[in-house]
């Protein structure tokens, strides 16, 4: 095991600095001004010009734009970011605990109460209220998250007054606040975001946990198991739910970069203050350190996301540990 | 353990540990009410000079720092009495190319330093600093500004002209030389007095969180009056349906240009009103007048100003902006909003022209549907034309739409260009584009037309005239304009030419409505800085809220 994951750390960090190397020169390619976001509708002379694309770093060629970051990730400067003219380090801190608090609870209760119901569903695959089930995934799913976010808000901010429409924390509440107080007030503005977030993406892992344990459901050890009179609990827990895990790990795998990357859509409509937008609006303002260090991010996300599928692989399937 | 995980999670994801300062300080003042606004952007350097040079930064940062002297009631720009004075106590002409200025001696920096010429002289140098990168039309017409005395200085023009008092005292927001000028220039926005500034204005600097908001409270210390509004708090809001959602469910008590389809929703809340204020926005399409690949000569179809006029009567302009604005718009002739209005206003012809005079004009200019196809063409080049405008801008996207479609009727090819903000600035610069959908916040005074407008910056290769539209008559109305002692016919007649030789379809100058809550009194909203009397407003007695406490 830990020759493997040795082989499979170096893989992954290899295949993080193509992915780096990618990205910086496709940043560089990228067509657009950055300085537009500088210097929004104001003219300047050439002197102005020159000067700031030397400031922030954008008059230089890909080679150079290659060693500079490579220096800079060592030194642990990505440089300063043009649309908030803070370091790109800063500016990722500032944001990325929201962004990890929304998508960790996100993939918190899909993986948990997701695949329960899938598993249940499974089960039960012909009663009343598996066929509510399958409406309400179909129906969460098609649904775009901004809408299902739009109608949230309307229904508990607007209309009832229960829960706040946008934000993550009340401004109006002091700094020096109870504890208490500041608490209610995190999960109050937390509770429409995260509902949205679970609405629009609880049906994959509850389907794919109803598909895998309807097909190890089928299979000749689980009908042996039945044979011999285990309860269908059993049965559910011990002999389908393990094998049944395999595809829900590449699944994870695939969705743990969500935390890092934000969703985009949910934060708009919540102004949550996360990295979705942030890495989207750095992206629309051609702000080439801040795009960067953001995706340096992400690719690291990733890689972990991966390496830990491959490693949850190994745990829940034995064959996979003789490979 | 797993409870503490959550608290601490909790606790530190949102900036709660941010350390309390003298917020509770202001409560022993008796200056009561809390303003929340929405900015559609965060602002990370609430610094003047050295912050980005949007509106919404500008919103935050006037709260905090004040300019020398700020624009009367009437809005106009001209002459020595144009100003009132705020920074600056007084001020006097030495001759038609001096100001001698005179800092009020009450003023004083947030920390309690007073402010003083010394402040000025370190702001002006920072100004002129290339690696700033301040508006130069701010910068060039001034020769130099010097120190005369603790509390007095001078400023010299290199040339006469009847906004100088303008062009300094509403555009000079002097910074704290005693905090900044050990700090180079490059680090002041990464620096510790960027994410804690200390200004001279009403209110002071007390918190923010980044992408959330920003807090400012009451200088209770305020020379020129207390203010009677306790806190502002500046919420980062992006999306325009989120900032609506909080107005109406009374987490915000401002919102600015609300859209008539919001209006039915915001007239039902009956703790908010809606109050109509002047604004300098104006909406056009802005035709490019030079080749794209050579811009020393002219555009093949759009250098014809025949073509132009054509394309503007084309355009119901009263409809496209009463779809877009409700009443709340008219149609302007030329590049004029409604806080021009001391310059008595240019209206444009706000109906279309019937489509077979179009036709019948633009025939004249060459261009017939020889090929039976439906588009109109000459020389076997079909009429074509791209409205290139930022795809973030939902209003933009809305006169464009209808820009096509009105053209289409007509037999031009039209076709839209919605592109990244920066993508758009890049062709814009390049000169690659046929229409820019555009608008533009104007400033107080005609004379920033010279940025935009005139030849003079048609030849600069990174200036405002993007559509490089070079007209000498305009230049000469506008140039004795600016040295007229009374240069308001002047701004008009230059105005009126602008009409005529159609540079662009100018679509739409609105007013501003503004939906806020009605607790509040003596409310005043500024075409340009709109924030400015922010601190004047009142909370009714009875009315208020718990946050106003």
């Amino acid at each position: 095991m830990t020759g493997w994951l040795a082989r499979r750390s170096v893989d992954a960090v290899i295949s993080a600095a193509v992915a780096i190397l990618l990205l910086v020169a496709l940043v560089h390619i990228m067509p657009g001004d950055p300085l537009a976001v500088i210097l929004g509708d104001r003219p300047a002379d050439a002197a102005t010009v020159a000067r700031l694309r030397e400031r922030y770093g954008i008059d230089r060629s890909l080679p150079q734009a290659l060693g500079d970051f490579a220096r800079g990730v060592v030194r642990g400067d990505l440089g300063i970011a043009l649309s908030e003219q803070r370091p790109v380090t800063t500016v990722l801190s500032d944001h990325v605990g929201p962004t990890l608090l929304l998508g960790s609870l996100t993939l918190l209760i899909n993986f948990t109460v997701g695949l329960a119901l899938g598993l249940w569903w499974a089960l039960h695959p012909e009663t009343l209220r598996s066929r509510v089930m399958s409406a309400a995934t179909v129906v969460g799913y098609a649904l775009p998250t901004f809408a299902i976010g739009m109608v949230l808000v309307w229904i508990f901010a607007v209309q009832l007054g229960w829960l706040p429409a946008a934000g993550s924390s009340d401004p109006l509440l002091a700094a020096d606040a109870p504890l208490s107080r500041v608490l209610l007030d995190r999960l109050a503005h937390l509770v429409l975001p995260l509902a949205a977030m679970v609405t629009a993406t609880i049906a994959v892992p509850i389907r794919q946990q109803r598909s895998a344990a309807l097909a190890v459901a089928a299979q000749p050890w689980v009908r042996a198991a039945r044979a011999r009179g285990l309860s269908p609990a059993v049965v559910a827990w011990r002999h389908c739910w393990r094998p049944a895990l395999t595809p829900i790990v590449t699944l994870l795998g695939l969705w743990l970069p969500m935390l890092v990357s934000g969703a985009v859509l949910v934060e708009s409509v919540f102004a949550w203050p996360g990295l979705g937008t942030l890495l989207a609006e750095a992206t629309l303002n051609r702000d080439v350190p801040l795009v960067i260090g953001a995706g340096l991010l992400l690719v690291v996300a990733v890689q972990l996301g991966s390496l830990l599928a491959d490693v949850l692989y190994r745990i829940v399937d034995p064959a996979q540990r003789e490979l | 353990m797993i409870q503490r995980i959550i608290l601490a999670c909790l606790l530190g994801i949102s900036g709660a540990l941010t350390p309390a300062t003298s917020a509770c300080a202001q409560a022993s003042t008796g200056i009561r009410g809390t303003v929340v606004l929405a900015i559609p952007a965060d602002v990370s350097v609430p610094v003047p000079v050295v912050g980005l040079p949007y509106t919404h930064v500008a919103d935050v940062t006037d709260q905090l720092f004040l300019r020398l002297g700020f624009l009367k009631s009437s809005f106009r720009t001209v002459g020595d009495e144009a100003l009132t004075p705020m920074l600056a106590r007084s001020w006097r002409r030495v001759d038609s190319l001096t100001l001698a200025f005179e800092l009020d001696p009450r003023a004083t920096w947030h920390d309690g330093a007073p402010v003083t010429t010394h402040d000025v002289m370190f702001t002006w140098r920072l100004m002129v600093n290339p690696a700033v990168g301040t508006d130069h039309t701010v910068i060039e017409p001034i020769a130099g500004i010097d120190s005369t005395g603790a509390r007095t200085f001078r400023v010299r023009f290199r040339r006469t002209f009847a906004e100088q008092l303008y062009l300094i005292g509403f555009n000079l927001q002097p910074l704290p030389a005693h905090l900044l000028e050990r700090i180079a220039v490059d680090s002041i926005t990464t620096s510790g007095y960027a994410a804690q500034p200390v200004g001279n204005g009403p209110f002071r600097f007390e918190r923010r969180v980044p992408g959330e908001f920003v807090e400012l409270r009451a200088n209770s210390a305020f020379f020129l009056g207390t203010p009677t509004i306790g806190r502002v708090v500046f919420r980062v809001i992006p999306d325009p349906a989120a900032r609506l959602n909080l107005l109406l469910s009374g987490e915000l008590d401002v919102l600015e240009y609300v859209p008539p389809t919001a209006m039915p929703q915001v007239r039902a809340k009956r703790d908010l009103r809606v109050v109509t204020f002047m604004s300098n926005l104006v909406l056009y399409g802005r035709f490019n007048t030079r080749a794209a690949d050579d811009t020393a000569r002219a555009h093949p179809v759009l250098g014809d100003r025949a073509v132009r006029e054509a394309l503007v009567s084309a355009l119901d302009r009263g409809v496209m902006a009463q779809r877009i604005y409700g009443r709340n718009a008219s149609v302007p002739g030329a590049v004029q909003s409604v806080s021009w209005s001391w310059i008595r206003p240019v209206r444009g012809t706000a109906g279309a022209a019937s489509r077979a005079k179009v036709r019948a004009a633009l025939a004249n200019a060459g261009w017939r549907d020889r090929d039976g196809d439906g588009i109109l063409d000459r020389n076997g080049v079909p009429l074509r034309v791209g409205i290139l405008y930022p795809q973030t801008s939902a209003v933009r996207n809305d006169f464009a739409l209808q820009m096509q479609a009105m053209w289409r009727a007509v037999g031009i090819d039209a076709h839209l260009e919605r592109l990244p903000g920066p993508v758009v600035a890049e062709r814009l610069n390049a000169g690659r584009f046929d229409v820019e959908m555009g608008s533009v916040n104007q400033d107080a005074s005609p004379m920033s037309l010279t940025q935009s407008w005139s030849c003079a910056s048609a030849r600069e290769a990174r200036s405002s005239n993007k559509a490089r539209w070079c007209n000498p008559e305009f230049d000469r109305l506008l140039a004795n304009a600016m040295i007229d002692k009374d240069p308001v016919p002047g701004y008009r007649a230059a105005l009126a030419h602008m009409a005529r030789e159609t540079p662009a379809a100018f679509l739409a100058a609105p007013y501003n409505n503004i939906a806020l809550h009605s607790r509040f009194e003596n409310v005043q909203v500024w075409p340009v800085k709109s924030w400015t009397s922010l601190w004047q407003w009142r909370v009714r007695r009875g009315a208020e809220l718990p946050r106003d406490r």
